[in-house]
């Protein structure tokens, strides 16, 4: 479905390396999987050292080839991980909702990113596994809920989503042991994106590829890979603030437009 | 043809020099590269050494059955196949190979080309054999009419079944050595002792034996005919018995493959006896018959010899750690429904429950590498041909020697491999190379999961189960060789790829494809037949077969430091960057320097240790042979944190030696006399060239209790060891905070036993004992008080010797001060007192109690001290609160009596002793500077620190001053009064601590005398020019001072408290002089404690006192004015 999008319109297309990053376990796959064949598989294969594939990302302007590395979560393949993140431009650091030491795990990805990776990377960090707790266990409310997480990030910030996720945390049913408000601080912090997402059941997956998409800057996409992100260490400092405003794009325009897949 | 190469084989033999002089190896020759290539070639366990080796000929009877075709390497007369080469013992194995044998002891690892470099589908180990001596049963010396040394060797093979086989020969093995007669009596003598021991074993062999597929094929059929009802149940062999095998048996000619082994058994031995000759090689190539896969398998890759060894560790292993948990098992439960998903055998309970104890069972045996991802593909393909207990075992050998390193915690090995391959890819197709690197599409993505799983989930199962048939017999070289193949074929597709997505999808299809043909289009059938693995193969093996173990072993000698640093590098940012929030008060230079320095010092401690451990052994005459059957060979080097799993946790010896690497002073006074210049570096680096020589020799680390009070400080568990966050933290809280409170805090707390604030009479001389100790090898200059005035007031420029000396001196003295102060100042511990003092609420607080709770704030403690000199003005300067009343001081003075009573308990409180400390110049100078940077970590000794003085000592700068301007006119004999008013009245323990502390200065001091030999002249005419001086000097009369007491020093040669306790006239006296000095001293000063007011000034007049004493001082100002 994504060539025939393409296909309507002779939009400049491009290639963007991304690379999935999170402790095993945590659905790194998954929501490849999810995004690639908006598929899921219980009983995935573990990775070894790191899987790759590609799909295409629509955007109003412009369309971008995800060349993603699904690299192996296992701690002792942390040290293969600098093979697969060089020359990336983007970057999903994976947590579980429900696993607390899974971001701490993160939280050390993105260092690692953010010191030896290329400059100017764009960084989403991705809470996944939010079909276990309550605010992603309905489907229908779970395309809602995520949005308002975000805005409240980006407005009143410290109050509403935090409470919120906080206040439902002893509630029955509810897995969740990182809260939101947690994690997006944490995320705001860095000047990362962030989002919460199930693979399982499709919740925000899309969304994250497309505000990825879009928090890449033109200029690091016309030369394609390789040269992108080298000697460009200016662009660097603003990723952040890029990836902000674009946040703010996905939410004016409906994530499910913005994206062919 | 045939008989050519045999004669060329030979006579290369023959001139291989070590036939000449057949090297008679004994057991503990150890030489660890001989005894693994040894091991290696005949896939032996590692418990296993090369004890005897000869050259001699194989005789094999003719087959009944000549079904094989002529082979290059064999002669067939008329007593059968003959076949020349080396023949080996063991401790428990004789083996017989073809392959010119290299592993003599001259041989490196280059020259182990000879019998990895020629290995065209036989394989290292060649034709022969490799028989565990438990499967031999008899051995007899045949008289030949020539002069010939021959052996028969009668085997065990197929008579461990209870079931006799018709037409059943034993099988006999003829051996010609070929060598002098005594090296064949010597072999001989060997053999039969190791035989005697093999006896041991034939049980092991039987349990073994029985269950082998083979066993079953060859009696299998006879069972049947026989009609004893029962008919044998087959062995296991795999989970393809229930499941069915992969591929189509059919197609695979599964059962005309089983025959040929079948007759291949009957003539050459099966299992534990099998004698490899060209067929064997050639079977293997063609692809194993499912249910003799995982035997063979065994076999070849030498893992039924470690089941032989100990056939119960399997099922002993998963009893004793059975309910256990570990992370390792957690992993592989997260991992077990998601091994070959794909395969119906790991969709069911059977096949997930034999994979997950397997692998649980190895993650106990081998606790370094746990678990790792691939491993549990590896091991459901495996399980899918062999019992639980050969996988188990097999995987053994595939992570120990085929795979070594791939599955460690770091992956070094598949790492090391990856750029193994890509070196080879470059040198064999530069071509591809380029074009990968012009497009900069890296190789090793695509190729690792290649080899950290064995090919298993990149080629259909069918498929990739003939490569591991193959690399089990040939070794990790199968591995590269099949990936070279797999992009010389591809090579012309590859070349149009632009990005690792098209890379890697002409890849994807090529392996989806290769059970087409690879000449679809051709005309000749024969070629159209042929397969595109086929073609795999033959690539891989004929174009590729330069490609050996030797290459493969240089290339990864090579890459292996690269490798390695970069894993390193790696795991040491990773590592210090999740160190957490306290080491942030370190700088990133030092946590770096923290972090090679605790590995160093484990690796080195933990060798050290290994080394111990091997001496002790060999001392008790153990056999080197290892306890453990399994688990990574012995490996002597020392350690390095690429290597996989490091060691977390020091214990108190292994901190000792990373103190002595940080520390001055923690480097022991008795080093090992054989060092030459040994002691000097701890005082020559004073001379400021210190980093060099610093941190040239080894040191040897001291051995102190407060080294113990700090180890037990840091460690969160002082069982377990310190981490390496324990010593970033405990380093942190030192030389992070650059405050000298916290600092004197700290100190504080390493004394307070029982953390209720207070620090005994015997900590009191504990913490002194410590000062000293900490200070015994000079202050690098960090402890300078007056240095800079000093320089300023003396345009000649100062010797550094010199002021060092002198500083070290007045150090002693301000120790000696210390300890009397601390008496003086110090709470009785009444046992209604025992709250602490911190408790102003108590109600039997005498007065004299009262005025030291006000002394509880540590600001008026500091007052206080002034107080005594209220005449003073600069002192009032220094302190907010200067004209405190003087009556104060007064029931201080009494109270120290009971102090000294050693039936009155006391103790100090963190204020009082703050109080102390910070009255005195120098020892606050030493917790301000020196104390935190006597931990020498990325910084520069000497300039830095010298740089270094904080904020805090400005406050204190009068102070100082007065303390310098006491020192000039009065050179001390106060500080030995002080320290002996610890000393008379108390009991004999105490007497003890403090003659310790005696003795360490006096050993210091003779160290100071030796130095100070050559300069003494210089010296003496320099005090004699300083005493003139002194009255032009106003400010700062420190500099004369010094030379008094250096002059003192020299005279003597006395200990530096007593070099402290002359007059102006050292000269005049005599070491026993000097001695007897020292006493009195004492004596006169708990006179002058016991009769508090004047006692006290009294002999502190006649014979001057401390610079650092501000009582005394006071007083000194007082005669002056």
């Amino acid at each position: 479905m994504s060539e025939s999008a393409s296909a309507n319109g002779p939009k400049p297309s491009s290639s963007v390396k991304l690379v999935l990053l999170g402790e095993a376990a945590v659905g790194k796959s998954s929501l490849v999987l999810r995004f690639v064949n908006n598929d899921f598989q219980e009983n995935k294969e573990p990775t070894i050292g790191a899987a790759f594939l590609t799909q295409k990302c629509t955007l109003p302007t412009r369309t971008i080839k995800f060349e993603i590395w699904d690299t192996a979560g296992q701690e002792r393949f942390a040290s293969l991980a600098p093979m697969y993140y060089r020359n990336a431009q983007a970057a999903l650091v994976v947590y579980d909702v429900t696993k607390p030491s899974s971001l701490t795990k993160a939280k050390h990805w993105v260092a690692e990113l953010q010191r030896q990776a290329s400059p100017g990377i764009v960084i989403a960090l991705v809470g996944n596994k939010l079909d276990l707790t309550n605010d992603g266990g309905d489907s229908a409310g779970a395309a809602a809920a995520p949005q308002a997480e975000s805005e409240s990030v980006g407005e009143d910030g410290e109050e509403g989503a935090g409470e919120e996720a906080e206040g439902q945390l002893p509630a029955s049913g509810d897995a969740r042991k990182v809260s939101t408000r947690e994690a997006s601080t944490y995320a705001d912090e860095e000047g990362l994106l962030f989002f919460e997402t199930s693979a399982k059941i499709g919740t925000n997956v899309v969304e994250v590829f497309t505000a990825i998409a879009n928090a890449i800057p033109e200029s690091n996409l016309k030369t394609g890979r390789g040269a992108a992100g080298a000697g460009q260490t200016a662009l660097g400092s603003r990723s952040g603030e890029d990836s902000r405003v674009n946040l703010g794009d996905r939410n004016a325009a409906t994530a499910k437009e913005g994206c062919a897949c | 043809m045939m008989s050519l190469s045999s004669f060329v084989q030979k006579a290369s033999s023959l001139i291989d020099p070590a036939n000449f002089n057949i090297p008679s190896l004994s057991s503990n020759d150890n030489n660890p590269s001989k005894a693994s290539l040894f091991r290696q070639q005949f896939r032996l366990p590692d418990s296993q050494n090369p004890l005897q080796e000869i050259t001699a000929e194989l005789i094999l009877p003719l087959p009944n059955s000549s079904s094989d075709s002529a082979d290059g390497s064999r002669r067939v007369d008329r007593a059968g196949n003959r076949y020349t080469g080396r023949l080996h013992l063991s401790e428990r194995f004789i083996c017989f190979s073809t392959q010119p044998t290299s592993f003599i002891p001259s041989s490196t690892l280059s020259a182990s080309t000879s019998w990895t470099g020629q290995t065209h589908g036989t394989g290292p180990s060649g034709n022969g054999f490799t028989l565990p001596l438990s499967s031999i049963r008899r051995v007899e010396r045949l008289h030949s009419a020539r002069d010939v040394f021959s052996l028969a060797l009668t085997t065990w093979n197929g008579l461990l079944n209870k079931q006799q086989e018709p037409n059943f020969s034993p099988q006999r093995l003829i051996l010609q050595l070929v060598g002098s007669r005594q090296a064949c009596e010597r072999f001989c003598d060997c053999l039969k002792k190791g035989l005697r021991e093999g006896m041991k074993e034939v049980d092991n062999l039987r349990s073994i034996v029985t269950d082998c597929y083979s066993e079953y094929l060859l009696s299998g059929t006879k069972a049947k005919d026989a009609n004893d009802g029962e008919g044998r149940q087959p062995p296991d062999a795999g989970l393809g018995m229930l499941f069915r095998y992969p591929g189509d048996a059919r197609k695979l000619r599964d059962r005309s493959k089983m025959r040929l082994w079948g007759e291949y058994f009957r003539e050459n031995g099966r299992n534990s006896t099998l004698v490899r000759q060209p067929t064997f090689h050639k079977l293997i190539r063609v692809g194993l018959p499912n249910r003799l896969r995982g035997e063979i398998w065994e076999l070849t890759s030498g893992s039924m010899f470690l089941r032989i060894r100990s056939p119960k560790l399997y099922e002993e292993t998963l009893v004793k750690f059975d309910g256990q948990e570990s992370l390792a098992i957690d992993e592989i439960e997260k991992d077990l429904n998601r091994s070959l998903p794909e395969y119906p055998g790991f969709q069911s309970d059977e096949g997930i429950g034999r994979l997950r104890r397997v692998l649980t069972a190895y993650s106990w045996t081998n606790a370094e590498v746990g678990y790792c991802q691939a491993m549990n593909i590896v091991v459901a393909a495996l399980l899918i041909y062999m019992s639980e207990a050969q996988a188990f075992f097999l995987l053994s050998v595939l992570c120990d020697r085929l795979l070594p390193g791939y599955y460690s915690t770091t992956m070094y090995g598949t790492l090391l491999d990856q750029k193994v391959f890509e070196s080879l890819v470059e040198k064999t197709m530069p071509v591809l190379w380029e074009h990968l690197a012009k497009f900069d599409v890296q190789l090793s993505v695509v190729s690792l999961p290649w080899f950290l799983s064995l090919y298993i989930n990149s080629m259909p199962l069918v498929f990739a189960f003939r490569v591991l048939d193959v690399f089990f017999l040939e070794g990790p070289k199968v591995l590269f060789q099949v990936g070279l193949a797999i992009l010389r074929i591809n090579g012309e597709e590859l070349l149009d790829i632009q990005d690792d997505g098209s890379f890697i999808s002409v890849l994807k299809s090529y392996f989806s494809r290769l059970d087409e043909s690879a000449h679809p289009r051709s005309e000749n059938p024969k070629l159209r037949a042929i397969t595109r693995f086929q073609e795999l193969m033959v690539v891989a093996f004929k174009e590729f077969s330069g490609i050996t173990h030797s290459t493969v072993t240089e290339q990864r000698e090579k890459h292996k430091d690269a490798v390695l640093d970069n894993i390193e590098s790696f795991a040491k940012r990773t590592s210090i960057r999740n160190l957490g929030p306290e080491s942030k008060r370190l700088s990133a230079d030092d946590l770096g320097t923290i972090y090679d320095r605790f590995y160093e010092v484990l690796y080195q401690w933990q060798q050290h240790q290994e080394l111990a451990e091997e001496e002790r052994m060999r001392m008790e005459k153990k056999k080197s042979e290892r306890q453990s059957v399994l688990g990574p060979p012995v490996d002597r080097q020392v350690g390095r944190v690429g290597l996989g799993p490091s060691p977390t946790h020091m214990d108190y010896d292994a901190f000792r030696e990373f103190l002595a690497a940080t520390s001055k002073w923690a480097v022991s006074d008795s080093p090992a006399p054989a060092r030459k210049d040994s002691s000097a570096p701890g005082y020559s680096s004073l001379r400021g060239n210190g980093k060099s020589l610093l941190w040239a020799n080894r040191r040897q680390p001291a051995d102190h209790e407060f080294m113990q009070r700090l180890y037990r400080k840091w460690a969160t568990d002082p069982e377990e060891g310190l981490s390496l966050q324990n010593v970033v933290n405990g380093l942190a809280r030192l030389k992070g905070a650059r405050d000298i409170m916290n600092n004197i805090n700290y100190f504080f707390t390493l004394y307070d036993d029982s953390g209720n604030g207070q620090v005994d009479r015997e900590g009191i001389l504990k913490m002194s004992e410590a000062l000293l100790f900490l200070s015994r090898r000079g202050f690098e200059g960090t402890i300078t008080a007056t240095q800079s005035l000093e320089d300023l007031n003396n345009p000649r420029g100062s010797d550094a010797d010199q002021n060092r000396l002198t500083t070290d001196e007045k150090f002693l003295g301000s120790v000696s001060a210390f300890i009397r102060r601390c008496f003086e100042y110090a709470d009785p511990s009444h046992p209604d007192n025992q709250r602490g003092v911190f408790s102003d609420s108590t109600t039997e607080v005498t007065e004299k109690l009262d005025s030291f709770a006000i002394g509880d704030d540590d600001e008026e403690d500091l007052i206080d001290v002034n107080d005594d000199k209220p005449q003073t003005s600069s002192a009032a300067v220094s302190s907010p609160q200067p004209t405190e009343s003087s009556e104060k001081s007064r029931p201080r003075s009494e109270s120290a009596n009971p102090a000294l009573d050693p039936n009155n308990p006391l103790h100090i409180t963190l204020p009082t002793f703050r109080m102390v400390v910070l009255a005195d110049e120098l020892l606050e100078q030493f917790f301000e500077s020196y104390f935190p940077q006597s931990f020498h970590l990325s910084d520069h000794p000497h300039p830095a620190s010298l740089a270094a003085s904080s904020s805090l000592s400005s406050n204190l700068t009068t102070f100082s001053n007065i303390g310098a301007r006491a020192s000039a006119s009065v050179v001390a004999g106060a500080p030995v009064a002080g320290a002996s008013g610890g000393i008379v009245p108390p009991g004999k323990g105490l007497r003890g601590v403090l003659d310790n502390i005696v003795t360490d200065g006096i050993r210091m001091a003779a160290e100071v005398k030796k130095r100070m030999d050559d300069a003494q002249r210089e010296l003496e005419r320099n005090a004699l020019g300083g005493r003139d001086e002194e009255d032009d000097e106003d400010d700062d009369d420190d500099y004369p001072s010094r030379q008094g007491a250096s002059a003192a020093a020299m005279a003597g040669g006395i200990s530096s408290w007593g070099a402290g306790a002359y007059g102006a006239d050292p000269e005049r006296r005599s070491v026993r002089d000097a001695d007897r000095d020292l006493l009195e001293g004492a004596e006169a000063e708990v006179l002058s404690i016991r009769a508090p007011k004047e006692g006290a000034s009294s002999p502190r007049a006649r014979s001057p006192a401390s610079a650092h004493d501000p009582e005394v001082v006071s007083k000194v100002v007082e005669f002056e004015s």
